[in-house]
């Protein structure tokens, strides 16, 4: 899960990472009154998990208090679903540094990559000057230790105090990064102040749910998610995403489930949402069939292809969501897998005419949406 | 001989009576893998399934020793039972837990390649040569999907998995060996890494990926056939052609991000190096029969 750069800042100086000092707040009044108490200039910076605030003018400079509040009440009325804004003072910045922690899929270990160029996109400088990005690999089980932080100081070209103060960040981010069990810890730009230190004047911290005790720190809130939905969904455990178009897929099995979602758009078809109630979800037909209903979707596709989410299960459950939830909307079903037989003369038993491959359902359901069958 | 599991591998199953472990632990026997011992702390002396039972791996290989482990363990134990394991001196794991935190994935990973072991998964439906062995939750009777042949499979997902090799058996071939290496963003095990034991084994004649969008796998086996590594006929599905960029879509490992796990990038690195691409399942046995014509 993304945390949002206030939280990854708050984290970032429990460790002891310096950060600018600065507060939340909710509306334009507050935006105000904390940029006259801290003193201006100030910055304000829209918490929105998109990335690119910059270029969206998400974040904004203020010479003085009436002017962060006209900003703010502008940013709060913006299409872009601010609610909250981090209002910081202005650092007085000499240059900028990138720094980030990740983890390598290949090599198995983490790994910091950092840039003597901070504020840029790191995946276009790597493309497009990779000899200017320093990586450092570190073992987890042998943990942080005092050549890694060397390597990566030298390689970024930094000496005296400001080798140190840097140094000393990549070590307090490497332990957010494994106590989070973090995907991605990243300060981007790292500040280099005018007196030599270093402070992070951003903050981006992806955590890791599964790791214990992370989830009960960052519990699920509508604010992570784009729609209301997603985040009932989260509640419940479904994957799904939302789109704007006419067929809702509940599907299981990820693979398959982003196959189908392929095979609509060759099709000529546009989905209403990506569902997915494969795996542990497999008996959760009803909640599913919810959630695909709080789209204006014109036909729903099920298509599985279960082992463990086995086919007469499924086929069960669907019955039973139908049965409880009523949809107006036509019902395309492809349901195979373990005791599929069973499964097929559950849905011949409800009125439905099951299906057998993919791409019949597909064209099926594509037909229904675009007005061709009924 | 076939890849990862024949008929006289001995394997040894963790978590050997749960009520997954137990039920698959029936199936891999049924259909006839040779299950020489399970674990369950506590249980030493009685057995599942006829199959006697171990406090611990390394209890049960001085009486028997194993040769691959099949670990039906809940994610947050997973990293402990494969570091038993390892320690046992197993060298083959698989694991089908979904869910195993990242920084563990990484330390598994590490340790498997320390000590020169494969672990398979996690999130994983596991292997299986058709008639000889099955580690995992594989429903091999499903006979349109799981039957006996000459094409090696390799794979991120389960139920497209079943999808794709129904098309395989459409098109008239069987399963040499199908791995799935599972659906995380860090697999034990990556594709290339099982390359060359499909280039060796002589019931594998042509190798099907079932790949989706995300991470660098597939372009890996582009390079490993590049260098010669492999040189079999090749057919790749890739999943996630229309996915919006940004957004995780299906798997943890299915993300495309700055440009780079397209599967665009995917196909193109596949086709340069002589491989076979389908825009959809149902193209795949036709491919095959081009493949190897």
């Amino acid at each position: 899960m993304k945390l949002f750069e206030y939280q990854a800042k708050e984290a970032f100086s429990e460790a002891g990472v310096p950060v600018p000092e600065g507060r939340l707040v909710q509306n334009a009044d507050e935006a105000r009154a904390v940029a006259d108490s801290l003193g201006c200039p100030c910055v304000l910076k829209s918490q929105v998990l998109r990335g690119g605030r910059g270029k969206a003018g998400l974040i904004q400079f203020a010479e003085n208090a009436a002017e962060a509040g006209r900003k703010a009440a502008a940013l709060f009325a913006s299409p872009h679903g601010v609610r909250k804004i981090l209002v910081e003072r202005a650092v007085a910045v000499e240059r900028e540094l990138y720094l980030s922690l990740t983890l390598d899929p290949v090599q198995a270990v983490a790994l910091f990559i950092a840039c003597a160029e901070g504020g840029v996109e790191i995946e276009q400088l790597a493309a497009e000057q990779p000899e200017k990005i320093v990586t450092v690999p570190v073992d987890l089980d042998w943990g942080l230790m005092p050549h890694h932080v060397r390597e990566l100081t030298f390689g970024l070209q930094l000496s005296g105090d400001t080798a140190k103060a840097v140094g000393d960040i990549a070590g307090k981010l490497y332990r957010v990064f494994r106590a989070n069990g973090a995907e991605l810890a990243e300060i981007n730009p790292l500040f280099i102040t005018k007196d030599g230190g270093a402070v992070a004047g951003d903050g981006k911290l992806v955590i890791d749910d599964n790791m214990d005790g992370v989830r009960g720190k960052y519990p699920l809130a509508p604010e992570y998610f784009a729609t209301q939905t997603e985040y009932e969904a989260a509640l419940e455990g479904i994957p799904y995403l939302q789109f704007d178009g006419d067929i809702a897929l509940m599907c299981a099995g990820a693979g398959l489930t982003t196959t189908v979602f392929d095979l609509i758009h060759y099709a000529g078809g546009t989905v209403a949402n990506y569902l997915e109630f494969g795996g542990p979800n497999y008996t959760k037909a009803v909640e599913a069939m919810r959630l695909c209903l709080k789209n204006p979707c014109k036909v729903l596709l099920v298509v599985t292809f279960g082992t463990i989410a086995r086919a007469d299960v499924m086929a069960n459950g669907l019955v039973e969501a139908i049965r409880v939830l009523r949809p107006s909307a036509p019902i395309v079903t492809c349901i195979r897998g373990t005791n599929e037989e069973e499964a097929f003369a559950t849905l011949r038993a409800a009125g439905l005419d099951p299906l057998y491959e993919t791409e019949d359902a597909v064209r099926r359901a594509v037909d229904i949406a675009a007005g061709r069958i009924a | 001989m076939s890849v990862f599991i024949d008929r006289d591998t001995t394997v040894e199953v963790q978590g050997a009576t749960g009520r997954e472990g137990s039920y698959w632990l029936k199936h891999m026997k049924e259909m006839g893998t040779n299950v020489v011992f399970g674990v369950t702390p506590g249980k030493e002396g009685q057995d599942v399934e006829g199959v006697p039972l171990f406090h611990s791996v390394r209890r049960g290989m001085r009486e028997h020793p194993a040769e691959l482990a099949m670990l039906f363990v809940p994610p947050r134990f997973t990293k402990d039972a494969v570091f038993e394991t390892l320690d046992a001196g197993i060298k083959k794991i698989v694991t089908i837990a979904e869910g195993i935190p990242l920084h563990e994935l990484i330390q598994i990973r590490k340790a498997a390649l320390s000590s020169g072991a494969m672990v398979i998964g996690g999130n994983t439906s596991g292997i299986i040569s058709p008639g000889k062995g099955m580690a995992g939750c594989i429903p091999y009777w499903i006979e349109r999907v799981y039957k006996k042949g000459n094409i090696g499979i390799m794979t991120r997902s389960g139920s497209l998995t079943n999808e794709v090799t129904a098309e395989v058996v459409k098109g008239g071939f069987g399963i040499s060996t199908l791995i799935g290496v599972g659906g995380d963003s860090i697999p034990g095990t990556r594709f290339a890494e099982l390359l060359p034991q499909y280039e060796q084994d002589p019931e594998t004649k042509a190798l099907v990926i079932i790949g989706e969008l995300g991470g660098s796998m597939e372009e890996e086996v582009a390079e490993a056939m590049e260098a010669k590594i492999f040189t079999k006929p090749l057919v790749a599905f890739i999943g996630g052609r229309t996915a919006p960029e940004g957004k995780r879509m299906g798997h943890a490992g299915a993300i495309v991000s700055g440009g780079k796990g397209s599967v665009q990038g995917k196909v193109a690195a596949l086709e340069k190096a002589g491989g076979l691409t389908a825009a959809k399942p149902s193209q795949v046995g036709g491919l095959l029969k081009t493949a190897l014509a």
